[in-house]
């Protein structure tokens, strides 16, 4: 087959085609034909904002829980039989939304479409699988955060960074919510949250946009709805305020981790916000890594915002964190980032700043436009947050439109000490930390 | 697609030897205007000299700090202000310096990799900088239990042979690098007749021979490299069970393993279906389906052959919580041995085998997934047919192969066995396995 070698005769528009079904379930169907393969993607309009005190972690639980069995399938058998066949299976929980996905050989789409159709209808569980699947959680809870560098600290600072949305609580769920939740609260979960209307499935792929669409409907076309579930109505008041904390655990570094409310994927402003990101703390060139990273002030300086679709659903942080290098003062170093912030906001930034981090951008979203998986998590989520998967054929002019002025008031807007929180971790000793008792 | 476009997924990989003995290896990609650029010179960190551990990933680095023409930031500029990317590290076995970027900027990105690796500037005060901010990373890593895990286990594992520093080095070693170290390694071990350009993009084969020739041809390098090392190690750590205490964390870090196999070994296939089986293959292994599925003691678990020029690790490498530890070590051997002694089933190698052959066009999506196959490809002199004969290589193990090679290549009972955790919680289940040596970092 001919290569079409040619950069410039390139169009990276991506097809497709919406499909809606009588239970209010959508699909998407992106049609690829380079390879044999193709990316089978549930993703369930339910994550840890849907949460509530008491149940927190119980999305991510549930997350496991679905391959814990149905009437078809064993526990862990939905895995084994996806990879009988060539297939790569995984879900992840993010606070909006928890996704399944198979990549796997075209030929046997058919088998993911119909084993995930299953587990949705014929979800079977047992005390006993809930019980272990929960010790394994809580494994994973020890491994991502308790026993983390920065785990506890960062949770520490949601917490108080929102005081009324449920982005305070973290995915992974509190350890105390953990031990007490029950197999009957899971259920509950899925009967409220997982069903047609409440979800979007994509096929992103070597796959005919009809066939597609006969076979999920097959599958998936009369499964009952009992219709949308309940809207979240939590909105976060606006912060009137530095908030400051003080986290103490055995560390060889001192380190300050800070949060700004930033606007959601929904408010085209948060294209500006992301470039003001990327100018301070992506690459070599980026502002951080020249002032603090390479001359050896911080060991590192991470300005952190996920980029569409990852981005937070409603309003969310924009994370700056910095790690001194032994010997230097962690108090200078954060008020020297926080000067370097004030400059921007006062001066603006150069053209080559923001020219360099727009290509930056154009250059990430072009690569992983050869990659089914993330192709089809684009339109997907974008589907699921903010309804209009389309958008993402825009997301790079939306990124080119960001002027010079739009930088700096954002930097103006949000990155400022009203609306900043801040915990700065402490190291304390072994003994003074078992003096402080367990951590969960 | 049609059957026979269907057939012809598998990328044509071109060579090309330039006139000082260098070899290009590429794919034509036209999946994204993207282009992956991968220099290697095919030593690394086996090769880092006595006690400078983390010389060769240095030097990688060190090429990135300035070249003759351009100084650091005026490079990061050139390469970020086309939205490319620039890495350099030293692995086992090769170091390699990548620049992904649009294909419409291909040329450009040729000309700065071929800068960036022969001629670079090694500024006396980004080396200083350099030094500093390794020093400080590994400081910070003391907190992170899985490295730590990592490196104390290959210290005990290979002792004082090629692959027993940590690939970046420790403190002491670090400490003990000057600008002369690099300089020398580079001199050294970077030279066109050890080296290999893949280039995986939207760019035609004739115009990256072309660019190749007119950016690479007059490089003639330093001194000859050192010869490549390929024999197993003198000496290796005493099986046993090894604790490094550490009093703050929930959960225990444990390591298992022994010595494997060269990646040049007629078992290699086999070896790999073995360990899928065992614990290569996440849910569909045997050991995530005891010690996570079924027992509920660890959130992970997995095995791994290292295979390298000469013979590197076989590593399982989990966690749990630190009271589960002696009782997931214990599982782990029984699973392991279980398979030793011939438990591999008929149904177990189908599945394993329909996997790897399954899941191989996956592999070829992006550029940096093409190129890596490439790499192996050349370091380890396999066939350029490889990717081609990939799936009757796979199809063709046979059960007692398999068998045979899970018999002859586990070892159960040699196990070195290091656990990173709160000693007084785990040790006393620990000592009912076997006697303890209490470790430290160094």
């Amino acid at each position: 087959m001919e290569k079409l070698l040619n950069p410039e005769a390139w169009h990276p528009e991506i097809d497709i085609k919406a499909y809606r079904f009588d239970n209010g379930l959508t699909l998407l169907v992106l049609p690829e034909h380079g390879l044999p393969i193709v990316s089978f993607q549930v993703h369930y309009a339910v994550g840890s904002r849907n949460e509530r005190p008491g149940i927190t972690g119980i999305s991510h639980l549930f997350e496991h829980m679905m391959f814990r069995g149905s009437k078809e399938l064993g526990p862990e058998e939905f895995s084994q039989v996806i990879q009988a066949k060539g297939g790569e299976v995984n879900a992840f929980t993010t606070s909006d939304n928890t996704s399944y996905y198979e990549n796997l050989p075209a030929a046997h789409l058919e088998l993911a479409v119909r084993l995930e159709a299953e587990r949705l209808v014929h979800l079977s569980l047992t005390q006993d699988n809930f019980a272990t699947e929960r010790e394994v959680v809580r494994s994973e809870r020890k491994l991502r955060a308790v026993d983390s560098p920065l785990g506890l600290p960062l949770e520490l600072l949601s917490a108080m960074a929102y005081t009324q949305h449920p982005y305070q609580w973290p995915i992974l769920g509190w350890d105390y919510d953990l031990r007490h939740l029950t197999l009957e609260d899971c259920l509950d979960y899925h009967r409220t949250y997982y069903n047609p209307a409440n979800m979007v499935v994509v096929v992103s792929g070597d796959v005919e946009p009809e066939s597609a669409q006969e076979m999920v409907g097959r599958y998936f076309g009369t499964i009952p709805s009992p219709g949308p579930s309940p809207p979240i109505r939590a909105q976060e008041s606006p912060q009137r305020g530095e908030r400051r904390a003080i986290y103490k655990k055995v560390s060889q570094v001192e380190a300050f981790l800070a949060g700004f409310h930033v606007p959601s994927l929904k408010d085209p402003e948060i294209y500006a916000v992301l470039l003001l990101a990327a100018i301070l703390g992506e690459g070599k060139a980026s502002r951080g890594y020249q002032r603090f990273v390479r001359p050896g002030q911080a060991i590192d300086l991470e300005v952190h915002l996920p980029p569409p679709p990852f981005a937070y659903q409603d309003p969310g942080l924009l994370l700056i964190i910095g790690l001194a290098a032994p010997g230097q003062p962690l108090s200078a170093l954060e008020a020297e980032v926080w000067q370097e912030i004030a400059q921007i906001q006062e001066q603006g930034v150069t053209l080559e700043e923001l020219n360099r981090v727009k290509k930056i951008m154009r250059a990430q979203y072009v690569k992983v436009l050869a990659n089914n998986f993330y192709r089809g998590l684009l339109s997907g989520m974008m589907h699921l947050k903010i309804g209009e998967a389309d958008l993402i054929n825009r997301i790079p002019d939306l990124y080119d439109q960001v002027t010079l002025t739009d930088i700096q008031s954002a930097a103006r807007r949000y990155l400022t000490e009203d609306n900043r929180t801040v915990v700065i971790v402490k190291p304390v000793s072994e003994a003074e930390n078992a003096a402080l008792g367990p951590v969960d | 697609m049609t059957e026979s476009a269907r057939a012809d997924y598998l990328p044509a990989i071109y060579k090309n030897t330039l006139n000082n003995e260098m070899t290009v290896l590429g794919v034509e990609y036209d999946r994204a205007p993207w282009v992956s650029i991968c220099f290697m010179a095919k030593r690394g960190a086996e090769a880092d000299p006595p006690g400078k551990g983390g010389t060769a990933d240095c030097t990688a680095e060190g090429l990135t700090l300035g070249t003759q023409a351009r100084d650091q930031l005026r490079l990061a500029i050139d390469v970020e202000g086309r939205g490319a990317r620039l890495d350099a590290q030293g692995h086992w076995d090769y170091s390699v310096v990548i620049l992904e970027g649009l294909a419409e900027d291909f040329a450009e990105l040729m000309a700065l990799v071929a800068e960036v690796v022969q001629s670079p500037e090694f500024p006396e005060q980004d080396f200083a900088y350099l030094k500093g901010r390794r020093q400080a990373e590994l400081v910070h890593l003391q907190d992170n239990p899985r490295e730590i895990a990592n490196r104390c286990y290959y210290r005990l594992f290979f002792g004082a042979s090629p692959y027993g520093h940590p690939l970046t080095g420790d403190l002491q070693s670090i400490s003990a690098l000057n600008l002369e170290d690099l300089k020398s390694f580079y001199h050294r071990q970077f030279h066109p007749r050890a080296s290999t350009l893949v280039v995986v993009g939207m760019v035609p084969e004739a115009t990256v021979v072309q660019e190749a020739a007119r950016c690479w041809s007059a490089w003639s390098g330093g001194a000859s490299p050192t010869p490549p090392y390929q024999d197993p190690p003198q000496t290796l750590g005493q099986p046993g069970i090894y604790l490094l205490d550490r009093p703050a964390l929930t959960q225990s870090e444990i390591r298992l393993g022994h010595l494997g196999l060269q990646r040049p070994h007629p078992d290699y296939f086999a070896l790999r279906l073995a360990n899928y089986i065992l614990g290569g293959g996440g849910f569909s292994s045997r050991l995530m389906t005891r010690i996570r599925s079924d027992l509920g003691l660890t959130y992970g678990i997995n095995s791994h052959f290292h295979f390298r020029r000469a013979p590197g690790p076989f590593v399982i490498s989990t966690f749990t919580p630190a009271p589960h530890t002696a009782a997931v070590i214990r599982e782990t051997k029984t699973v392991l041995a279980e398979l030793k002694q011939g438990g591999i089933t008929a149904q177990e190698l189908e599945d394993a085998k329909n996997f790897y052959i399954g899941h191989f066009p996956l592999g070829l999506e992006t550029t940096g997934g093409i190129a890596q196959q490439l790499l192996q490809i050349d370091l380890h002199s396999l066939d350029l047919d490889y990717l081609k004969n990939y799936g009757e290589n796979i199809q063709a193990v046979q059960l007692e192969h398999s068998r045979a090679a899970a018999a002859q290549h586990l070892h159960p009972e040699e196990l070195v066995i290091l656990v990173l955790g709160p000693a007084a919680v785990c040790r006393p289940d620990l000592e009912a396995l076997g006697p303890v040596t209490l470790v430290t970092e160094s």
